[in-house]
């Protein structure tokens, strides 16, 4: 039978006290101390990067408003082509899937996300998204690493248990986002399944030995070594832990065969294993798009859809849903009007997608208005702190002020 | 005891053998992974043979590399740099790191390389990048003042702090912050006025094809108040001005013995103090100090013995170079930037962090895995034959004895007592390649991960 979350909780309430773990629960487990929380602490936040500047005016479109058409007039997508939300807005053609998920309650977009005095560059601006600091502040954390931080458990003993030394994974060959950068844990970057299995011609048996060999605390051993030691258990036991949970890959609900679709596919396998992990992060890149934009864009939103549709019944098929809220992001929108090279170049304003069995579904404020501009770029009128605030203390239960750095007020997009 | 509590007259004073730390083939080992990367058998043979002292002198002044593997050196890296390709230098820096007689040369070059760090990411030229790597090899054991000077005017430094175009309406602050900051001084040691007026004496240092250029027109030669001293400062002289303050020395000695003895803790103040004041005595040489703190009691002592976490590089070079092996330096290139040293490649302006930061769920995998996939390499050679024939060379016909061999050539931490039955206890012998599994298991240990 596989071992299925439920299942694991179950084992684990069936013992005396969460503290004496019957025969029946793992070994590496027992060994980590890992510990389900029925508190609510196995909600779970999967992060889409958007990386490059998303359009927001050609993924969320106000079919009908005259600017949007006589601005746009190769990009401009008509009435009768949008996936009609209301009598305003209607999503891309390619966002069947997202389209089909908001009928269903599980969609929710945040209009008019930006913040103060925006900032042109993708780096400088997803570093503001990664971090919420300015550039002249020092930025060596991001949001998610301060909270992966806040979760390390036992000073000293970060590599303790798989859960405590992974409270964020972050699948993907690129560089770790700076929102994972925490001074307190090391997130894992998976950079392939591969990479993180161990190799070899008899692996179990050199798992098997060194396991053994590091299986006690050496007497008076110094700190350098015991801090290898112990971060050494926990990668075997957190790599075994991804093995297993990722055998079965290609059983289950089907995946487009896309990046995206792979990495998301691995996600929902992970959740649905015992590991403690609470954030996973995931990016696509290609959203700049400043020529021959309408192929390109239509294209990635349709890699998006299909992957965070396939997702979603997963994670639905395997009982998990309830676990999860996604957030989509990107580090800016795209100007209203469009170049010369039937492109957008670097805006600011746009929408950001929630996306679960727990948000209020449909849109949440207003579209910024398309006449009253900023450099040509729409205003924001809801910081992204605020729904970073949302997701932190509606949905993590934690509080936000500190990960932030500043108190921002959450707004109603999770139902309570 | 208590770093803090150390006699720094005693910790720098030379290390003399006594029965309680005798000079022994650990000991030798200890000398040659710190100054160094590794020795192989027939090196702590001779090591022993000769005094501690004797050696430490060698290591730092008397391995020059040959002309003709400077030849050698040169053509490989060319047929890098003709690629085009600034990822591929690395390959032919580690096979220097292998190859040469110098390895404390490459080692200090690669403490620079941290130190000065900068990042084709940005500079993205194969051949400005290899022209800092030349600068930092030159001077790795010579004056640090040169060095800084030169670092300062080094095209690919320049790029990659913004320095390229320095304009004197609008001077760029980005390296003069640095020059205090990272490569001299420390934090705390200078204002941010310091660094606006810093700024000002390097306008007009610009980059023009691939070399420096100096601006008369883009220069400000007005009067600037740098660390208390106000004059027209050149950047040159500026530098001076900077390299004259008293925590320069202090700084550089401590980072040293932090690179060389131990990760944990930062050095303390009184025993940097007789290091740097050696420095300033000796106009800023560096192989006069290097050669004491590879020679001194605190360096033999348990201070200094198993007290720091290998870097990648140290980890494979290291492997590499005591077991005489040979392998495809292209594939270990891209394996060691994988498991977070990327040469050529550094985070950030900080370097690396080093120490801990070294070890996560994904790098103690990485490891494991690049070790298995280096001996697995049908191409990987041990002294030009295979690992079977390497090891009956040294008299190792069994797993047991393999195991000894192993651990008292590799390990700087010797295994608890029973663990090396235990191992050799779960390694089936009859396997064709057994040697290799024992040695992929001891490189999984985490005695491994430290020298």
């Amino acid at each position: 039978m596989k071992t299925t979350r439920r299942t694991f909780l179950a084992r684990s309430a069936a013992a005396t006290s969460v503290f004496s773990f019957s025969s029946s629960v793992p070994c590496f487990l027992q060994q980590a101390g890992l510990l389900a929380d029925e508190t609510g602490q196995q909600r779970v936040l999967v992060v889409i990067q958007l990386s490059g500047g998303n359009d927001g005016l050609n993924t969320v479109i106000p079919y009908k408003q005259t600017e949007y058409r006589s601005l746009r007039p190769t990009l401009a997508i008509g009435a009768d082509q949008v996936l009609r939300i209301d009598d305003e807005l209607g999503l891309h053609p390619s966002l069947a899937g997202f389209h089909k998920l908001l009928e269903n309650g599980q969609l929710a977009i945040v209009q008019g996300t930006g913040y103060p005095n925006p900032n042109r560059s993708h780096f400088e601006s997803m570093d503001i998204w990664h971090t919420c600091k300015r550039k002249t502040e020092q930025r060596r954390e991001g949001w998610l690493g301060r909270y992966a931080g806040s979760q390390r458990t036992g000073a000293g003993d970060m590599g303790s248990a798989p859960g405590s030394q992974m409270p964020a994974i972050h699948l993907g060959q690129e560089e770790q986002p700076l929102a994972l950068a925490s001074e307190q844990v090391r997130v894992p970057s998976i950079h392939s399944l591969d990479q993180f299995r161990l190799q070899g011609s008899t692996p179990e048996s050199v798992r098997a030995s060194v396991e053994s060999l590091v299986r006690k605390k050496q007497a008076g051993a110094d700190g350098l070594l015991d801090f290898v030691a112990s971060s050494t258990r926990s990668a075997l036991a957190a790599s075994k832990q991804v093995e297993q949970s990722t055998r079965n890959l290609s059983s289950g609900t089907p995946y487009p065969s896309t990046r995206l679709a792979e990495k998301l596919h691995i996600v929902a396998s992970l959740l649905d294993s015992p590991l403690e992990t609470r954030i996973y992060y995931v990016t696509i890149d290609g959203f700049d798009t400043h020529g021959q934009q309408a192929g390109a864009h239509a294209s990635l939103l349709r890699q998006l859809d299909g992957a965070v549709s396939a997702f979603f019944e997963d994670i639905q098929a395997r009982g998990q849903s309830n676990r999860v809220l996604m957030m989509c992001f990107s580090e800016f929108g795209r100007r209203l009007k469009e170049n010369a090279s039937k492109g957008t170049d670097h805006g600011a304003a746009a929408p950001m997608f929630l996306l679960g069995d727990s948000v209020k579904p449909g849109i949440h404020g207003a579209l910024p208005s398309l006449t009253d501009l900023d450099q040509g770029d729409l205003k924001h009128h809801t910081d992204f702190r605020q729904v970073y605030a949302t997701v932190l203390e509606k949905w993590m239960q934690t509080a936000g002020q500190p990960l932030l750095g500043a108190g921002f007020p959450a707004l109603p997009l999770l139902r309570a | 005891m208590d770093i803090m509590q150390v006699d720094p007259e005693w910790g720098w004073a030379p290390y003399r053998p006594s029965p309680e730390t005798p000079w022994n083939r650990q000991a030798a080992a200890h000398l040659y992974r710190r100054a160094g990367f590794g020795a192989t058998a027939v090196e702590l043979d001779e090591a022993v043979a000769g005094s501690p002292g004797e050696l430490a002198r060698q290591l730092v002044f008397g391995r020059p590399e040959p002309d003709t593997f400077r030849q050698l050196m040169r053509g490989m890296v060319d047929s890098m740099i003709a690629t085009g390709d600034a990822s591929r230098l690395a390959a032919a820096w580690l096979y220097r790191m292998l190859q040469t007689p110098d390895q404390l040369q490459e080692k200090i070059t690669l403490f620079w390389h941290g130190h000065f760090a900068t990042s084709a990411e940005k500079v993205q030229d194969p051949i400005m990048m290899q022209q800092q790597n030349d600068l930092l090899r030159n001077n790795a054991t010579g004056s640090f003042q040169e060095m800084v000077q030169s670092i300062s005017s080094d095209p690919a430094m320049l790029i990659y702090l913004d320095s390229a175009s320095n304009r004197k309406i609008h001077p760029n602050e980005n390296f003069s912050r640095e020059l205090m900051e990272l490569f001299c001084l420390g934090e705390g040691h200078y204002s941010e006025e310091d660094i606006r007026e810093l700024a000002r004496c390097f306008t007009g240092w610009e980059v023009k094809n691939r070399r420096f250029r100096f601006n008369r027109y883009q220069h400000d030669f007005g009067s600037k108040t740098v660390l208390g001293k106000t004059a027209r400062f050149t950047g040159e002289q500026a530098v001076e001005q900077v390299l004259e303050q008293p925590s320069a020395a202090r700084f550089i000695a401590a980072r040293l013995v932090n690179y060389l003895l131990f990760d944990e803790p930062v050095v303390p103040a009184l025993l940097v103090e007789p290091l740097a004041a050696q420095l300033r005595a000796d106009d800023f040489q560096l192989g006069p100090t290097l050669q004491r703190i590879l020679s001194s009691n605190l360096f033999h002592s348990p201070f200094s013995r198993q007290r720091k976490i290998r870097s990648p590089v140290e980890l494979m070079v290291g492997m590499l170079r005591t077991l005489e092996m040979t392998v495809n330096v292209n594939e270990l290139a891209t394996g060691i930037q994988e498991i977070g040293q990327g040469l050529f490649f550094p985070p950030n302006v900080n370097g690396w962090e080093g120490g801990r930061s070294w070890i996560n769920s994904s790098t103690l995998l990485g490891r494991a895995n690049l070790v298995y996939r280096v001996l697995a390499d049908e191409k990987t050679r041990f002294a030009g034959g295979s690992l079977e024939e390497y090891l009956a060379g040294h008299q190792v016909s069994t797993l047991a004895q393999a195991v000894d061999w192993f651990v008292d050539h590799l390990l700087a931490i010797d295994l608890a007592p029973g663990r090396r039955e235990e191992i050799s206890g779960t390694i089936d012998s009859s396997q064709p390649d057994s040697y290799r599994q024992l040695l992929h298991t001891l490189a999984t240990l985490p005695e491994f991960q430290i020298c």
